[in-house]
């Protein structure tokens, strides 16, 4: 009797620790990374039938009903250029330029993965509505408030933010070899009280 | 028993629970949000069009608010689905995504000018006559989702406006 309860008191331990871990993996967006360029990172086979059962696990939890790599890239960032989590209490540059592709979107999404509540529909920036310069390149502050940017989005409510870069109909140079992308930066400007 | 072998018996199970919790996770999260989506089961086989993305936008995870989306819950059990898509002036395309997630079909307005026209079967189910396209589907139950880019109020009423007749139904037999 003893040495049966041991038993199913192991394998229900086991089998808790099991479904734990599994949990843990599935909730680490990060897990996904497959490459890594600058702190943005993608997964080749996200949304294809090619895809390992670790990464239609991971896609299933943070991106849902992504399209395969034939339509569209994705690519997600949770850090700053130091490596630091991105976060509500700092203010961000994000700059870039063109981008290899018929039209992209930056969003920034809340730890829940769903848009931070906060009011200000300023959640994202995308190719037709950003504002340039006369180089063609443009710059967007990520922070709690506008402040005098010209492009914003608003982290406010955000907590520990992340950002998912959609580039759709990429050209083939960009399919092919992700490194030949020049991905938007990003630059802290201030943390704490008055990052805002 | 010993104790390295109960440890042992631990481990396995949590090998075992471990792997079917990563392989199984991908059909529960689509289910659920077939759930939601159909709204407990109630919209099947026909179009939705929700209100324009927003913070309230919670049925899928990272909604873009830069794309007008529709979806339709299908299940194939009372035959194929007829499913069109009318033309958009700028990005636009629709997909279909299986019960275990993957996006087994997309095609997009540079694809199908005149916009997107496709019958969707069961693999393995008797496609109707049709000089059309077939999709075939390895599952039953899935979502089949619609993406116009509108990054503003004005694109998006635009959007709403050219996505009102478009089909996604079950073919009479």
């Amino acid at each position: 009797m003893k040495r049966a309860l041991i038993i199913a008191l192991s394998l229900l331990l086991g089998a808790a620790a099991g479904v734990g871990s599994a949990m843990v993996v599935l909730d680490n967006g990060q897990l996904l990374g497959q490459t890594n360029n600058d702190y943005w990172f993608g997964n080749r086979n996200a949304g294809s039938a090619a895809a390992d059962p670790y990464t239609r696990g991971i896609v299933a939890k943070i991106g849902l009903l992504a399209l395969n790599r034939s339509e569209t890239i994705y690519f997600h960032r949770y850090k700053d250029e130091n490596g630091e989590a991105l976060r509500e209490g700092c203010a961000y540059e994000l700059s870039g330029g063109d981008l290899p592709t018929r039209w992209w979107s930056i969003t920034a999404y809340a730890h829940d993965d769903f848009l931070p509540v906060n009011g200000q529909r300023a959640s994202s920036v995308d190719a037709t509505q950003v504002i340039r310069g006369e180089d063609g390149r443009w710059t967007v502050r990520m922070a709690a408030d506008r402040s005098d940017a010209r492009n914003w989005i608003s982290t406010e409510n955000a907590g520990a933010f992340s950002l998912s870069l959609r580039m759709y109909n990429p050209e083939a140079s960009a399919r092919e070899d992700e490194s030949t992308i020049a991905f938007p930066s990003i630059r802290t400007i201030a943390c704490g009280e008055g990052a805002s | 028993m010993t104790g390295w072998k109960i440890a042992l018996l631990a481990l396995g199970a949590a090998i075992v629970a471990h792997l079917a919790t990563i392989f199984v996770a991908p059909f529960v999260l689509m289910d659920a949000a077939i759930e939601r989506i159909s709204r407990d089961g109630t919209v099947m086989n026909q179009w939705i069009h929700p209100p324009r993305t927003s913070e309230e936008s919670r049925r899928v995870v990272r909604p873009s608010p830069d794309l007008a989306y529709s979806a339709c819950v299908y299940d194939l059990k009372d035959g194929p689905l007829h499913v069109t898509a009318s033309a958009w002036d700028d990005y636009m395309s629709v997909s279909v995504f299986a019960a275990n997630s993957d996006n087994i079909f997309v095609q997009n307005d540079r694809q199908a000018p005149n916009g997107v026209d496709f019958i969707l079967v069961r693999r393995g189910q008797q496609a109707p006559e049709t000089r059309g396209q077939i999709v075939e589907s390895p599952s039953d139950r899935g979502i089949i989702l619609q993406r116009r880019v509108a990054p503003t109020e004005e694109r998006f009423a635009m959007a709403d406006a050219a996505r009102r007749d478009d089909v996604c139904d079950t073919i009479a037999r």
